[in-house]
């Protein structure tokens, strides 16, 4: 582990301690004003206030907690859904893994964040619609991927055995292709947490969690941007904190892929 | 057996072909998840107009037979997709104004963004792979490499702010509305073009690192051959085939990062007026934007499909 990716897992862990702590390390409500407006960071109020005179701090702590909650749900829905179609593709073969295939393509031929603003459309505006249209649209996606690791698993030898053996495929599913393809599974949804956690933010960001006052990030980075010149740190507080997530779960996953890739694979870049 | 030089493969007209249907399906397919995608979650499209009071039950009623959506789901999905062929995408629920007309309007401005936010993206993926294979060991190779990486991790949203800043605190006041060009066109399709540029960037990157460390590229070192013209003709031009495909793909993501990039710089355009819709209830505006834009994906894709056939001899024959 190199000096960056235990950086990356500090600033995980500890958004994660703050996500689950957040009531009892804010010092204000982050929805009732505590102050004048527009105070700079400093020592009434620790990171300002903002246009209405809420405390700034408070609201990123529970931002956290809202933002990576919200990117969780969408990844736990995008990869149940994903391994489950990916899992019933293989495992019954034929008709039914043509159809998986053939509506997780139809459903790629719309770009993701479109797909997600489409859904958002259709469910009204609203956080639990974010954050049900984001996982929903990553899905197809994950399916896809999925049903590529759980065809690797069928294709060796134990899985022929085991049918061979008189096994169900219910049995095969949830004993062999599940349990094999795992590791690589859980990679994948590592990867799937970044791209969620992009996919929330952006349509908060958009204004699409419906109450603005909402100690979100990425609806505080949209709703700073009224006062950008006067209090810029409105908008750079919650946009850095995006990035450096994003940044951190890139690093992670970076580091994970290469652990579980094979040595050999992995020759100097000189030759 | 050997092709005849100047012919094309046999297999090449109908890989043509295949690739056209497929598009055709494609399109289809995007149409269709755009048509129900939007009624997935919905009860009643018109639930926002009555929310916000702007038509009495009956009036509804009535706006619901005119838009024909007393009608079974079928019978609609039909006449959407009719529409469609016709050019005909209903008409917007607050201005009654034509839906195509509605985009009409709207679209020059996301064409500009778009186009020119695509050349930064290729001019500075050019760049920053070429610089990041080329002196791969100097500090300008790293950090060129990095910048991509970073470049396609950073939300447009947080790059446009930091832009917007940025360029606000360096030419405070002076001249500031001279540059009315500057802050409403080059920066934000500068934002735009740099998320595509780290993209485009590491696949030129990998590309040319490979070819410059391929025996070809010795042999033209070994023939005296100047080392500008060997990078630029003999390392660079097997390395492009695959960064054109990404580039026509990236034209296509463009779109979506239109809709961020126009937000960040309250800038009009589709992606703001589909953002408008979303939040105001207006279906057939969100519905007709998202059907344009997924045709839109559409098209790049089999026009990166078709580039790359015409570049890359070797996939001509696999259809």
């Amino acid at each position: 582990m190199r000096a960056r990716e235990a950086a990356a897992l500090i600033w995980l862990l500890a958004l994660l301690s703050i996500a689950i702590l957040a009531p009892l390390l804010a010092p204000a409500d982050p929805r009732q004003p505590i102050g004048p407006a527009l105070t700079p960071p400093g020592p009434g109020a620790r990171l300002g206030t903002d246009s209405l005179g809420r405390d700034v701090w408070s609201r990123m702590l529970y931002g956290a907690r809202i933002s990576l909650t919200a990117a969780m749900g969408a990844a736990l829905l995008a990869t149940s859904l994903g391994v489950a179609a990916g899992l019933l593709a293989v495992s019954a073969g034929g008709a039914l893994d043509a159809l998986v295939v053939f509506a997780a393509n139809a459903a790629l031929a719309v770009p993701g964040l479109l797909l997600a603003l489409l859904l958002v459309a259709g469910l009204g505006p609203g956080l639990p619609a974010v954050i049900l249209a984001v996982g929903l649209s990553g899905a197809p996606g994950f399916a896809r991927v999925a049903r590529t690791l759980f065809l690797q698993v069928r294709e060796s030898g134990f899985v022929d055995a085991a049918s061979a053996l008189g096994a169900s495929l219910p049995w095969v599913a949830t004993r062999h292709l599940l349990p094999n393809a795992s590791p690589n599974l859980l990679a994948l949804a590592a990867t799937h947490y970044a791209w969620s956690f992009i996919g929330t933010t952006t349509l908060t960001f958009l204004g699409l969690a419906g109450d603005p006052s909402l100690p979100e990030w990425g609806a505080m980075l949209n709703a700073g941007r009224a006062d950008l010149l006067s209090a810029p740190w409105l908008s750079l507080l919650p946009g850095l904190a995006i990035c450096l997530t994003i940044l951190a779960i890139y690093t992670l996953t970076e580091w994970l892929a290469r652990l579980s890739t094979p040595r050999s694979l992995t020759l100097p870049r000189s030759l | 057996m050997v092709p005849a030089p100047g012919r094309p493969a046999p297999g090449a007209l109908s890989a043509l072909i295949i690739r056209c249907l497929h598009g055709l399906l494609t399109a289809w397919a995007a149409v269709t998840v755009t048509f129900f995608g939007l009624r997935v979650g919905a009860g009643d499209p018109l639930a926002g107009i009555l929310a916000q009071g702007l038509a009495s039950p009956q009036q509804a009623e009535a706006l619901r037979h005119s838009l024909g959506l007393d009608r079974p789901l079928p019978a609609q999905y039909l006449s959407f997709l009719t529409g469609l062929l016709r050019g005909d995408l209903g008409r917007s629920l607050y201005t009654g104004l034509p839906v195509l007309r509605v985009i009409g309007g709207q679209l020059p401005s996301t064409l500009a963004l778009g186009a020119s936010g695509l050349l930064v993206a290729v001019v500075g993926g050019l760049a920053l792979g070429t610089l990041a294979a080329w002196r791969k060991r100097s500090l300008w190779g790293r950090s060129a490499a990095s910048a991509a990486a970073l470049a396609t991790a950073l939300p447009v949203s947080f790059t446009g702010i930091v832009a917007i800043l940025a360029f606000s605190t360096l030419l405070s006041g002076r001249a500031a509305s001279s540059l009315y060009a500057l802050r409403h066109l080059a920066l934000p399709a500068l934002v735009l073009g740099i998320a595509s540029a780290g993209a485009i960037g590491r696949v030129v990157e990998a590309g040319l690192s490979q070819s410059l460390a391929s025996p070809y590229v010795a042999a033209a070192r070994a023939r005296g051959v100047p080392s500008g013209l060997r990078l630029l003709w003999h390392a660079l031009r097997p390395a492009l085939p695959p960064a054109v495909s990404l580039i026509a793909l990236e034209a296509a993501y463009l779109f979506s990062g239109t809709v961020v990039t126009e937000t960040v710089f309250s800038r009009p355009g589709l992606g703001r007026l589909l953002i408008g819709a979303i939040l105001q209830g207006d279906y057939p505006v969100a519905q007709g934007v998202v059907a344009l834009a997924a045709l839109f994906y559409t098209l790049s894709h089999i026009l990166a499909d078709l580039v790359s056939l015409g570049l890359d001899p070797r996939l001509r024959g696999k259809g």
